[in-house]
């Protein structure tokens, strides 16, 4: 259900050509390692780090070893097959799991404990080789026909350990002093994040489904409907919130009750309505072609046996347009928790909050801070739904 | 009992049927051909409420059919159509037991029937009862339309070329194992089909239509003796005619008893149609065969000479009338 399986998957063949996918991008990630700084190191919070090499962050030992591992995953790829991809994988996970490791080294070489306020950045190596490493990953997850649960189990493992590693040994790591010196804070605001992308997304379910049903029921809605949400779309996210404020906080000022209940030019109302806004488009599309797109001689059959107009809808043409809109509340869930994160410029809170006061304070692992778990989120909405929206395909169906 | 008077439908300007008058007693089974366009789907459709005619009378079993709520009707007409139908979303048990379901019978009554219905189908419970659709071939998924059609065990039965879509073989079959069902259960059957082979085996009643109207309707064997027009003739397979008649006659209808002379060496049995013994002279090079009942013993013989001359007398017979 994601972009990911829209790639045909291809068949293994043993001896054949080598994987040119993997085998580049071993090479890619060898000359990123020894190339590109692995990690920085800074005195304090502001002064922008010195970058350090692999050499200098994990000693020649382990750069040797993160070389063999790299070497290993191309080299396996030359003779592709099930027992050399199976390897290959174990390569990835091992690479992805020995990662938090090397900084634990790094910060035992270069991090002086005299100096309190001295911390490691990772560096540009690192981020590219564990982006390229989660590459390496899906490819491996095609070629062995893998489903969604055994990558997915092995990187909640990895994630795990990371965790794990992050809280108990990194203290030097500036990305987890940044999350230490305030811990609460982030709680909050990932709650925050979580509450607002769950309420917009929940009213545009709502309303988008009416709104779909409106425009079933009443042909001509349509294409004026479309256009008013295409519209939307097209205004700046930053501008809808700045649209907004003036008539909100002139209802707040003028309707009592409104204020009560918490409406205001800046904070949680804008935001919202701005959610839904962005919201509905991608909502009522996939809504309204996922009802129409069921077929007519299935739902004819229906009336010919005698259903009603209602068991109809709910027995047959709801059950059948689940899957595809199932993948309008994924879309429109992974855009919201995007979009979510600019509402903080309006005072609405949530992860976007570390996003803005980082880049105020030129501290880029502030900005990593808030941009990291939204992306983690991101990306677990994305596989949480797309594996739902999987296991409701009717017997498994295409 | 079905009987359409005068009934008409036009689509804007267009009328896509004109008039027809049809009358289906009870327990027969009418057929109706014709080349695509010419009004047979829509006649049917008409039956079961799924499109409302123009204009003219349709009465079920001695009421209008304005006197039934559609959906109930619906539920007491079985309907099959081409490409099945079945819901994609639901297993074979499932899909069969839909109308019994619609009609709040108790879940055990509506377990036995479905397992009944799967049986008399020739569809083994145990594999096939929790497949979904699309793990069917068409044969099967054909098979399941038409337990679903009987589920509620109605007394009409409609039928849109519902094997339209098989290959030849398995459109055979069913059609073999259709008229053996409808041999034991009797239905009002309404069929309709392009394929006049199909319809010439299945049918009690022969429509043919064109652009809406009813160009002849009766017997099948009577539509092949005195086809009405050079339409009729052509869709009932012009020079095959001959052979088609003779597909519809048994061996036995047409043998003379044992002569004094010795019986043929090619034999064949009394239940054969005509056009399989014509095809066996042609191929053993002989106008004479033996005819057998079940247990190889002659009792009969068919000569083609008698046959020719039979056919001629029919003619001449007609002729005079």
């Amino acid at each position: 259900m994601s972009l990911l399986d829209a790639l045909p998957t291809p068949k293994l063949r043993r001896g054949g050509y080598p994987n040119a996918v993997l085998v580049s991008m071993s090479i890619v990630m060898l000359a990123v390692l020894w190339g590109l700084d692995a990690v920085s190191v800074a005195p304090n919070r502001i002064v922008q780090g010195t970058g350090v090499g692999v050499l200098g962050a994990i000693g020649l030992p382990g750069a040797f070893l993160a070389s063999l591992l790299i070497l290993a995953i191309g080299g396996l790829a030359c003779q592709p097959g099930r027992t050399n991809y199976a390897a290959a994988l174990g390569a990835v996970v091992l690479l992805l799991a020995l990662m938090p490791f090397g900084l634990m080294v790094a910060s035992y070489f270069l991090i002086d404990p005299a100096l309190p306020q001295a911390r490691l950045g990772i560096g540009a190596s690192y981020w590219l080789i564990l982006f390229i490493l989660l590459l390496c990953l899906i490819e491996l997850r095609l070629r062995l026909a893998l489903t969604r649960l055994l990558p997915g189990l092995l990187l909640a493992g990895v994630g795990l350990l990371w965790w794990l590693c992050a809280s108990l040994w990194l203290d030097d790591l500036a990305l987890v002093q940044e999350f230490k010196a305030r811990d609460r804070q982030f709680m909050r605001a990932v709650g925050q994040h979580i509450v607002l992308v769950g309420v917009a997304v929940g009213v545009s379910i709502v309303l988008g489904g009416l709104l779909a049903m409106l425009m079933r029921r009443f042909k001509r809605l349509q294409k004026s409907a479309f256009a008013v949400l295409n519209f939307l779309q097209t205004i700046p996210s930053l501008a809808l919130f700045g649209l907004l404020l003036a008539p909100l906080a002139w209802l707040a000022a003028n309707v009592p009750v409104l204020a009560q209940v918490g409406v205001s030019g800046i904070g949680n109302t804008p935001a919202l309505i701005a959610l839904v806004a962005y919201s509905l488009l991608p909502m009522v599309r996939n809504t309204y072609i996922a009802l129409e797109q069921v077929s007519p001689d299935t739902l004819e059959a229906a009336t010919a046996m005698g259903m009603r107009r209602g068991q109809q809808f709910w027995q047959v043409r709801l059950p059948l347009a689940l899957p595809v809109l199932l993948e309008g509340v994924r879309i429109t869930t992974v855009q919201a928790i995007g979009l979510t994160a600019v509402a903080a410029l309006i005072g609405a809170g949530g992860l976007g909050t570390f996003i803005f006061q980082g880049l105020g304070q030129a501290a880029m692992d502030m900005v990593l801070l808030g941009a990291l778990p939204i992306l983690v989120l991101a990306l677990l909405v994305d596989a949480a739904l797309g594996a739902l929206a999987e296991a409701l395909r009717p017997g498994g169906i295409q | 009992m079905i009987e359409l008077s005068q009934v008409s439908k036009r689509f804007g300007d267009e009328t896509a049927v004109d008039a027809i008058n049809l009358k289906v007693a009870k327990g027969k089974f009418c057929a109706l051909v014709g080349t695509s366009g010419c009004g047979k789907s829509t006649t049917l459709r008409m039956i079961n409420r799924l499109i409302e005619r123009s204009s003219g009378d349709i009465i079920l079993d001695g009421q209008a059919l304005e006197a039934y709520d559609p959906v109930k009707l619906r539920r007491r007409i079985g309907y099959v159509i081409q490409s099945t139908g079945l819901f994609p979303h639901w297993t074979v048990a499932r899909n069969i037991g839909l109308v019994p379901r619609l009609l709040k019978w108790p879940a055990d009554d509506i377990q036995t029937r479905v397992e009944e219905l799967m049986a008399l189908l020739g569809l083994p419970i145990e594999e096939f009862a929790h497949k979904y659709p699309h793990q069917l071939s068409g044969g099967q998924a054909q098979r399941v339309g038409v337990a679903r059609a009987l589920a509620a065990d109605p007394d009409i039965l409609l039928m849109d070329e519902p094997f339209g879509a098989l290959d030849p073989i398995t459109r055979i079959k069913l059609q073999d194992e259709l008229a053996s069902l409808q041999g034991r259960l009797h239905k009002t059957v309404v069929f309709v089909t392009h394929d006049m082979d199909e319809a010439l085996k299945l049918a009690d009643h022969l429509v043919v239509m064109r652009d809406g109207l009813i160009v002849q309707q009766g017997t099948p064997l009577a539509l092949l003796q005195h086809p009405k027009d050079p339409f009729v003739e052509s869709l009932l397979g012009g020079l095959e005619r001959g052979l088609k008649q003779a597909a519809l006659t048994r061996v036995k209808d047409h043998m003379s008893s044992l002569g004094p002379t010795l019986p043929s060496q090619y034999r064949i049995s009394a239940d054969f149609s005509l056009r399989q013994a014509l095809s066996m002279m042609l191929r053993d090079h002989t106008d004479r065969l033996a005819v057998v009942d079940q247990h190889d013993v002659p009792i009969g013989e068919l000569s083609l000479r008698k046959i020719v001359k039979e056919a001629q007398l029919e003619k001449g017979s007609m002729r005079e009338a």
